[in-house]
């Protein structure tokens, strides 16, 4: 009863928007994020060590980027709901600027050592662990640009 | 006193709500541990309804994840706690928290229904060259209840108190 109300209430009063799109946010870095994760996972010898890197690029590389499309796209609503309030926050760009760092890197020299046919396997570690940090940060500045101002 | 209110007095559980880096940084381990783990919930569905991964086997997408799922879960359970606990009294009566626990509830369940069918019969089923309809629908389910769960927990945050 009392958590069927909450839901009209929420529905009436056309605030659920807000809370969709975060829900869309979490439910995409977890895909995309932990897409990352299950080749940087491998590159640090910690699953999967049947497959290459590269293989497991192949099967997640999709997801990956469509996840985090949804991500952009969900994080995109949230901040233009409320653009004075992340403009004058403190924590909010230093997200921007880890994000943009993790999409680049991504994209690049993570990519590039995941495909190497035989990389030396400290390149790998180095590599993984370095991706598994930045995504991590984005995670921590998300939530500390909702705590701190 | 009530349950609640005795749970957020104990000293160390205070401390936690009143810091102003503590909460958020518990917060973020939580979220992160959806991030990376749950991720890896997600792909071993994804495999088990054909969707990627196709050529890597079940048995090793299930064992050699199965460690680091039981860590992300031992993690978030904890942070979990930690964040329930220290705001008893607003999480006690809160429908979503509720909500969120029932669905916990559920997954464990469900952990112990397809055991015997998927989770505990992988060679199996990599001998099988169809994926039979139970453990698709294991998948489903686990993915439809993933997301009710992380909702909830969202949504706990929204919930004003009890209609005036």
């Amino acid at each position: 009863m009392l958590l069927q109300n909450t839901f009209v209430d929420a529905l009436n009063d056309a605030e659920w928007a807000f809370p969709l799109a975060e829900c869309i946010h979490i439910g995409g870095f977890a895909i995309g994020v932990g897409s990352i994760a299950l080749v940087d996972f491998r590159m640090l010898n910690l699953g999967l060590r049947h497959e290459t890197p590269a293989r497991i690029l192949k099967y997640t590389e999709l997801w990956t980027i469509v996840a985090l499309v949804f991500v952009v796209f969900s994080g995109l609503m949230l901040f233009l709901s409320q653009v004075h309030i992340y403009l004058i926050n403190q924590i909010f760009p230093i997200k921007m600027y880890v994000l943009a760092a993790a999409l680049v890197y991504n994209f690049t020299i993570h990519r590039k050592v995941a495909t190497m046919a035989n990389p030396p396997p400290a390149l790998s570690k180095v590599v993984a662990s370095v991706s598994l940090l930045l995504w991590v940060l984005v995670v921590f500045g998300g939530i500390f640009t909702g705590f701190l101002e | 006193m009530s349950i609640a209110q005795s749970l957020e007095n104990i000293g160390f559980l205070s401390d936690f709500a009143d810091s102003v880096l503590v909460y958020p940084i518990v917060l973020s381990t939580h979220l992160t541990c959806i991030a990376l783990f749950g991720g890896m919930i997600v792909m071993t569905n994804l495999r088990l309804l054909g969707l990627t991964f196709n050529k890597v086997t079940i048995t090793e997408m299930i064992t050699t994840l199965r460690p680091w799922k039981r860590l992300g879960g031992t993690i978030m359970i904890c942070t979990g706690l930690l964040l329930a606990t220290s705001e008893a009294t607003k999480y006690a009566p809160n429908p979503y928290f509720w909500a969120k626990m029932t669905i916990l509830g559920l997954i464990l369940v469900h952990g112990i229904v397809f055991r015997p069918f998927v989770y505990n019969r992988t060679q199996e089923l990599d001998q099988s060259t169809v994926i039979p309809g139970i453990v698709k629908v294991a998948a489903i389910l686990s993915l439809v209840l993933w997301t009710a769960m992380f909702t909830m927990g969202r949504l706990i945050a929204y919930w004003e108190g009890p209609a005036k």
